[in-house]
C-alpha cells in the first residue's frame, strides 16, 4: 500500500502541475521543478602550471592544482610546505603575500599570522568546468591586459 | 600379526641406524619436508601481508586504515591499489625478515594496548611516523619505487609542477645537480594524516 | 572624518598598487609603462557591509563608470580588519551575472495574465496594476471582519533595515495583515525563542570581542570554518597563539571545524539535548555551580514536555503529542532542577548520544573549571532542530549555572546566517508575531505603542499572530493565502517539503504569487509575476550583524536595467491603495483625516518618514529618495529608531552610521555596548546591581528543566539513513549570487551526497557515481562523495542545498520546532539507491 502511494503521489502530482510549470523562465535549472534530471558528472579539479587570472588587485589567487589529501589542521599546514617564504623558491611555488604576516592589530609578525592559518577560507581550487552563465563583470583597464 | 603403533615405528625409523633406508628416501623426505615448511612459512609471511590481517586489529582499522580510505592509494583512476604491506613491508627477503621481526614489537604493543585508543594513537603517531620515514629514507624509498619507478616515468604525462620538481630532485638541471631527495622526503602523509610536523626537515 | 582620511589613503595606495601591477605586464609603447592619467586609475572607494552571512564584515567597494570594479576587505572594520572569506572577496562580481532581470515579467497568454501562461516582459505600471487588482480582490472580503486578509509576504534577513521596516509597516498597519514573515524563520527563530524564554530580550549579550578573551570555544552545531570563516579566523588566531585555549566541536558529522578541535564529538542526531543536560548534571555533581550567581540572578522553571513537531495538526505525531505547540513552564527550585537533570548520567548520555564518556567529561570540565572563560557558539545545528528553543535554553542553563555570562570571553553566542537576520528580521520585527524592539502583536500595549509612533488609529494593527514561514506554504496550498509577495529570498528552493507544500501552494490556481529578485530563481520560476530588483550597493541600506552591530552604506552604482530596490517597490506599491479599500469602516471612523488618502501618504508621507529633505543626503546617488522627493532612508531609520530608544535597543543618530564601521546597540550617549546585562558595560544596569537580566521583570534569567525527546523522523528499515542538509563555504544559501560568479561556481560546482565509504560500498556505490536519494516526500539525483571536507559517520549523509538542479528540499520534512516554528533541516530519513 505504502509503495503504491509513493508511486502514485508523484504521478498525480505531475498531472496537477501543468506543462508550463516554469512559464518558460530558466533559473540555474532549466527543467520543470517537479522533474528530476540526471545529475551532472562530477567535475575534475583544474591542474595547471600557470596562475589563474585575477580581476582585481585584492582578489585572492585561486589554487591551480588539486589539494586532495593536503592536511591543514593543528598538526600541520601542507600548503605552507611549498608556499611559505622559506620554501617557495625551492618548489617554484607562489610565495604567500606579505599581507599574511600582519595580525588583527596591524602588527607585523615573524611568520604567517595565526588568523590566516586556514588557507582554504580564501584560496580554493577550481574545477574544470564552464561557468553556468557568463559574468559581465569587467576589471579596470590596467588589469584587462593581463588576460 | 600384531603391528606396533605407527608412532613407535616412526620413532624407530628415526632412531635406528639408517642401514635399512636408502639415502634416496632420506633425501626425498627432506625435500618434501622442506617444501612443506618453507611453503608454510611463506604462506604465513604472505598471510601477514594481507590487508585483512593488517586491519584485523582496531588500532589499524580505525586510525590509519580509515584515513587511508580517502587517499589516492586506496581509490584512484585506474584502480591500482597499494595495500599496507606494499608500502610498509620490503620485498627484498632479508629486509622483509628484519621488518617482520621488528613487527613482533608491534604485536607486543597490541597486547599491552599501547595505542588502543585514538588519543593514545595520536600521542604516539609522530614517533611511529618518524620510524617509518627513517626506514624509507634509508632504503631510498624502495617500496615507493617498486611501483613508481623513476626510470619509467613519463614526465610529459605529469602535471607541469610535478614533472619539474621530479626532474629537479632526481636528475637535477643545467644549473643544479640532483638534490638526491627520495620520494618520502616530499610525499610524507600521502596515505595517512600527518602527525605534528614540528622540526621535520623541509616543513615550515 | 576618519573614514574620509582612510579612504583617501586607500585610493592613493591602491592607485600605486594598480599601476605597479600594470607596470609588470603592460605592453604599451609609451615612454613610461605606468598609467599616469588619474582619470584611468581613479577608482571611487566606499564602505559597505558584505552581502552574505551574519558575520557583518565590512568591505571597500571600488567603483568606476557606474560599475563595481573591485572589492576588498575593509582594513578599518573591527569585525574583519581587512580580511574577507572567498565569497566576500568576490562580492564585486555578484551583481553581474548575465541573466540579471531587467524588466517585470508576467505569465501571460493572449496578452493577458494566465496562471499557466509564459513569462513575458511588462512595464512597472502594468505590474503594479495587476498586483493591486489581485491584492484588492483578496482584501475585499475580510475588510470589515475580524479576520486578517489572505494577503501575505515572505521577506528576508537580507532586506535592509529600512526595507524590512517599510514592509512590516505596509503589511501590519497598511494591509492589516500579520501574515508577513522573513526567511530568518528558517535560520534563527529558535535562537530568538531561546533568548526570549530565558532572558526576555533578544540577541546575544556578548560580542565578537569575546573571541580574543576566551579560553575555550565550544561549537554546538556550527561549522564556523565554512559558514563564518572570518570569525573562525579570529578563533584560530586565539587558539594557535595561546596553548591553553581549547576547542570542542560537536556535530552529527565530521567537518572542517574539527581541524582545530581538541575534543571531537560526533553525536547521534537530536542527542545534544541529553549532552546539555549531562553537563548541567556534571556541574551540580561536581560542585561547579556558581551558587551566589544563581541565587541572585536566576529562577528555575520546569518546562512543558511532549510538545509535538510543528507538523500539520492532523499529522499522527501532533495527534499523539499531549501538549502540541505549548511553551509553558512552572517555577521549581534548584533542588528540583538538580533532580531533573540527575537522570542524565554519563552512562545514560553515552548511550543516547554515542559519545564516549571520556569526551563528555572532558567537555563538561571546560565549563566546570572556574578559571576557564568559555564561549559557546552555535548556528543551524542547534536552531534547525525540533527542540531548538529547548536546546538554546539548555546552553543558557550551563552558562547561568556557572555564571559564565555577560563578561569578556564568557558567554553563549548565537551566530546568524544572514546579513541582517538581527538588524532586519529580529530588531525591526518582521516576523508574523512581532513589532520593532522585541514587542509582539499579541500585546495590546505593544500595538498601542506602535500605532502611536505611526500616528495611526488605535486597533490598526491586528492582535493575532500571522502565518509563519512553513504555515504560509501550507496556507497557500490550502487556498487560505491568496495574494503573496516573496521578496529577497528563494523560498521554493529553501523551504522544506517542496513537493507536498511549497510547489502545490505556489501553483494553486487560487493564488497570485509575486517574486522580487535580481535573478531568475527557482522561486521566480514558480511565480506569476517576477519583479526585477536592485541589489546590495545599487541602493542605500543598513544591516545589523550577529553582535548587534548596525552598519549603513550608500548607493554606489545605478541599478541594472529597470531593476528597483525592494524599498522602492514596497513604497511605490503602497500608492495603489486608498485607505477605504483596505481599512475597515470602523477603523476609518476613528481616523477620518485619513479618508481618501493612499497608504503611501498615511504610512510614508506622514510627516516623519518624509521629514528629511534631500539636502541632508551625503552620498553620491540615491534612487529612491530622488523618486520620492525626500531622504527616504533617513526618515524610515529615524522613525524606526524611536521604537527602541530608551528601551535598551537604542540606535545612534542615522548620520553616525555613515561615518562609523557600525555601532553595537544599545548606543547610549554615542557609546556602544559591548556586553549587556553587566554593570560597567551596559548603561541599562544600575550601579550596585552587578548583573541584571532586565528583559525579565525582576532582572532574573530563567533556567529551564527540559528533557531529551526523540526527533520527528528517524531512520528505519526502509529509509535507513539520516539526511542532514546545509551549506558550503563557497556558496551562499541557495547560490543565486555565488553560483553566478565563475570562480565560486568552479570552487564547488554541483551538490554532492557526502557519505561514509562503507555506506556507499554496501549500496554498490562509489565516489562519483550517480545515485538517487529518496525520502517519503520525494527524490533527488546526485553524485556520491566519499572524501573531501565532510566525513559523515556510517548511517548519515549530508547534502548542501545550494544547487538549483538538485532541490534537496524535495526530501526534507516540514517538521519545525513547535515553539519557534523553525524547520529541522538536519534530520529526516532517506534511502540511497543506484540509478
Amino acid at each position: 500500500m505504502k509503495k503504491l502511494i509513493t508511486f502514485l503521489v508523484p504521478l498525480l502530482f505531475t498531472c496537477l502541475v501543468s506543462a508550463s510549470e516554469t512559464g518558460g523562465l530558466n533559473s540555474l535549472r532549466t527543467d520543470d521543478l517537479s522533474i528530476q534530471a540526471p545529475a551532472e558528472a562530477m567535475k575534475k579539479v583544474h591542474e595547471s602550471d600557470s596562475l589563474l587570472k585575477r580581476d582585481f588587485i585584492q582578489q585572492p589567487p585561486m589554487i591551480p592544482h588539486d589539494i586532495r589529501g593536503y592536511d591543514i589542521n593543528k598538526n600541520v599546514n601542507s600548503c605552507l610546505r611549498c608556499h611559505s617564504w622559506k620554501n617557495a623558491s625551492k618548489w617554484g611555488a607562489t610565495r604567500i603575500s606579505v599581507t599574511h604576516f600582519y595580525d588583527r592589530d596591524g602588527k607585523q609578525l615573524a611568520d604567517v599570522a595565526p588568523g590566516r592559518y586556514f588557507c582554504v577560507q580564501c584560496h580554493v581550487p577550481q574545477a574544470d568546468a564552464k561557468p553556468l552563465l557568463e559574468n559581465m563583470f569587467e576589471p579596470v583597464d590596467s588589469l584587462k591586459k593581463q588576460q | 600379526m600384531s603391528r606396533e603403533p605407527f608412532y613407535k615405528r616412526y620413532w624407530q625409523l628415526l632412531t635406528k641406524p639408517a642401514a635399512k633406508i636408502s639415502l634416496g628416501i632420506i633425501l626425498a623426505f627432506g625435500f618434501v619436508a622442506g617444501i612443506v615448511f618453507w611453503g608454510g612459512f611463506n604462506t604465513g609471511m604472505e598471510a601477514t601481508n594481507q590487508e585483512e590481517f593488517c586491519i584485523g586489529c582496531h588500532e589499524m582499522k580505525n586510525n590509519v586504515y580509515e584515513e587511508y580510505k580517502s587517499t589516492i592509494h586506496y581509490n584512484n583512476r585506474s584502480g591500482v591499489r597499494a595495500i599496507c604491506s606494499d608500502c610498509h613491508v620490503p620485498k627484498d627477503w632479508t629486509a622483509k625478515m628484519i621488518r617482520k621481526i621488528q613487527a613482533s614489537k608491534e604485536v607486543w604493543g597490541k597486547i599491552t594496548g599501547k595505542i588502543d585508543t585514538r588519543e593514545k594513537f595520536l600521542s604516539h603517531r609522530r614517533e611511529m611516523a618518524d620510524r617509518e620515514w627513517a626506514r624509507m629514507k634509508a632504503n631510498d624509498s624502495q617500496e615507493c619505487r617498486n611501483c613508481h619507478n623513476f626510470e619509467f616515468m613519463d614526465f610529459s604525462e605529469q602535471s607541469g609542477r610535478a614533472a619539474r620538481i621530479h626532474q629537479k630532485a632526481l636528475q637535477g638541471d643545467d644549473k643544479t645537480p640532483a638534490t638526491g631527495e627520495t620520494c618520502i622526503d616530499c610525499h610524507k602523509g600521502i596515505a595517512h594524516q600527518l602527525p605534528e610536523m614540528d622540526g621535520v626537515e623541509g616543513w615550515h | 572624518m576618519k573614514l574620509e582620511q582612510s579612504r583617501r589613503d586607500f585610493i592613493k595606495n591602491s592607485a600605486v598598487a594598480a599601476t605597479a601591477a600594470a607596470a609588470g605586464i603592460s605592453t604599451t609603447a609609451s615612454a613610461t609603462n605606468l598609467i599616469t592619467s588619474s582619470k584611468d586609475t581613479d577608482i571611487h572607494w566606499d564602505k559597505a557591509p558584505c552581502r552574505f552571512c551574519g558575520t557583518g564584515c565590512s568591505v571597500l567597494v571600488g567603483t568606476k563608470d557606474n560599475k563595481v570594479v573591485a572589492t576588498q576587505g575593509d582594513p578599518e572594520a573591527p569585525v574583519n580588519r581587512g580580511l574577507n572569506c572567498i565569497k566576500g572577496y568576490f562580492l564585486s562580481k555578484i551583481m553581474y551575472g548575465k541573466d540579471r532581470l531587467d524588466t517585470p515579467l508576467l505569465r501571460m497568454k493572449d496578452g493577458k495574465f494566465d496562471k499557466n501562461g509564459e513569462f513575458a516582459p511588462i512595464t512597472w505600471d502594468q505590474a503594479f496594476d495587476i498586483m493591486a487588482d489581485k491584492w484588492k480582490a483578496a482584501l475585499k472580503d475580510t475588510r470589515n471582519s475580524d479576520e486578517m486578509p489572505p494577503v501575505g509576504m515572505f521577506g528576508s534577513g537580507q532586506w535592509t533595515i529600512m526595507e524590512g521596516y517599510a514592509a512590516s509597516k505596509l503589511y501590519k498597519a497598511g494591509f492589516r495583515s500579520n501574515h508577513i514573515d522573513p526567511n530568518a524563520r528558517h535560520c534563527m527563530a529558535s535562537a530568538v525563542g531561546g533568548f526570549m524564554r530565558t532572558f526576555g530580550i533578544d540577541e546575544p549579550m556578548g560580542c565578537y570581542d569575546d573571541f580574543e578573551h576566551s579560553d575555550a570555544f565550544v561549537l554546538w552545531g556550527s561549522n564556523m570554518a565554512e559558514m563564518h570563516p572570518i570569525l573562525w579566523s579570529r578563533i584560530t588566531d586565539r587558539v594557535l597563539s595561546n596553548d591553553h585555549v581549547k576547542v570542542a566541536v560537536l556535530s552529527t558529522f565530521k567537518h572542517r571545524s574539527f581541524e582545530l578541535a581538541d575534543n571531537s564529538i560526533i553525536f547521534t542526531p537530536q542527542s545534544d539535548l541529553a549532552i546539555g543536560n549531562f553537563i548541567c548534571n556534571y556541574l551540580i555533581q561536581n560542585n561547579a555551580v556558581n551558587k551566589e550567581f544563581i541565587k541572585k540572578h536566576t529562577h528555575f522553571r520546569l518546562g512543558v514536555t511532549d510538545i509535538g513537531y510543528g507538523l500539520r495538526p492532523e499529522h499522527p505525531l501532533e495527534q499523539k503529542a499531549k501538549n502540541s505547540g505549548k511553551g509553558g513552564s512552572k517555577e521549581i527550585d534548584f533542588d528540583g532542577f538538580a533532580k531533573f537533570v540527575s537522570e542524565y548520567t554519563v552512562e545514560k548520555t553515552e548511550e543516547i548520544s554515542g559519545v564516549p564518556a571520556k569526551n563528555l567529561i572532558e567537555l563538561a570540565k571546560l565549563y566546570a573549571d572556574p578559571k576557564r572563560k568559555v564561549m559557546s557558539l552555535w548556528t543551524m545545528g542547534m536552531n534547525q532542530h525540533t527542540r531548538g528553543v529547548w536546546m538554546n535554553n539548555i546552553v543558557y542553563n550551563i552558562h547561568l549555572l556557572t555564571g559564565k555570562i555577560s563578561e569578556p570571553g564568557n558567554g553563549p553566542f548565537s551566530l546568524t546566517g544572514q546579513p541582517s537576520a538581527c538588524g532586519t528580521a529580529r530588531e525591526v520585527g518582521t516576523f508574523s508575531h512581532r513589532l520593532p524592539a522585541d514587542m509582539v502583536v499579541k500585546k495590546k500595549k505593544h500595538r498601542d505603542y506602535a500605532e502611536k509612533i505611526w500616528k495611526l488609529p488605535e486597533g490598526t494593527v491586528p492582535g493575532k499572530v500571522g502565518y509563519h514561514a512553513v504555515l504560509q506554504n501550507r496556507m497557500l496550498k490550502d487556498g487560505k493565502l491568496n495574494a503573496y509577495w516573496v521578496m529577497c529570498n528563494n523560498n521554493m528552493q529553501a523551504a522544506p517539503n517542496m513537493n507536498e507544500e511549497g510547489l502545490p501552494g505556489y501553483r494553486n490556481p487560487d493564488n497570485f504569487i509575486v517574486v522580487s529578485d535580481p535573478y531568475p530563481t527557482v522561486t521566480a520560476q514558480a511565480a506569476d509575476l517576477v519583479l526585477p530588483t536592485a541589489m546590495w550597493v545599487e541602493k542605500e541600506g543598513g544591516y545589523g550583524n550577529a553582535e548587534r552591530r548596525t552598519q549603513l552604506w550608500f548607493q554606489q552604482v545605478e541599478p541594472h536595467g529597470e531593476a528597483r530596490s525592494d524599498l522602492w517597490q514596497l513604497m511605490e506599491f503602497s500608492k495603489r491603495f486608498k485607505t477605504e479599500e483596505v481599512w475597515s469602516d470602523a477603523l476609518l471612523a476613528k481616523a477620518p483625516q485619513y479618508r481618501g488618502k493612499t497608504l503611501f501618504e498615511v504610512l510614508f508621507k506622514n510627516g516623519q518618514v518624509d521629514k528629511f529633505p534631500m539636502s541632508e543626503f551625503k552620498g553620491r546617488m540615491n534612487q529612491e529618495s530622488e523618486d520620492f522627493g525626500f531622504y527616504v532612508h533617513k526618515g524610515l531609520f529615524e522613525e524606526y529608531a524611536t521604537f527602541g530608544r530608551g528601551k535598551a535597543h537604542d540606535l545612534a543618530p542615522f548620520d553616525m552610521y555613515h561615518e562609523a564601521r557600525g555601532l553595537r546597540w544599545p548606543v547610549v550617549d554615542g557609546k556602544e555596548t559591548l556586553w549587556r546585562f553587566r554593570e560597567g558595560y551596559d548603561p541599562y544596569v544600575k550601579s550596585g546591581e552587578e548583573v541584571s537580566f532586565y528583559g525579565k521583570k525582576d532582572g532574573k534569567a530563567w533556567i529551564f528543566a527540559l528533557p531529551y525527546e526523540p526527533p520527528a523522523e528517524s531512520p528505519d528499515e526502509e529509509y535507513d539513513l539520516w539526511l542532514s542538509t546545509g551549506r558550503v563555504l563557497e556558496h551562499w544559501h541557495t547560490g543565486t549570487m555565488t553560483r553566478r560568479v565563475p570562480e565560486l561556481y568552479r570552487a564547488f560546482p554541483d551538490a554532492v551526497i557526502f557519505m561514509h565509504p562503507e555506506d556507499a560500498k554496501e549500496r554498490g556505490l562509489r565516489r562519483g557515481m550517480e545515485a538517487k536519494i529518496l525520502s517519503r516526500r520525494g527524490e533527488v539525483r546526485s553524485r556520491i562523495e566519499t572524501r573531501g571536507r565532510n566525513r559523515p559517520p556510517k548511517g548519515l549523509v549530508f547534502m548542501p542545498f545550494f544547487d538549483a538542479k538538485q532541490l534537496v528540499n524535495k526530501l526534507t520534512l516540514d517538521a519545525t520546532d513547535p515553539l519557534s516554528k523553525e524547520t529541522d533541516y538536519k534530520k529526516c530519513a532517506v534511502k540511497i539507491v543506484k540509478v
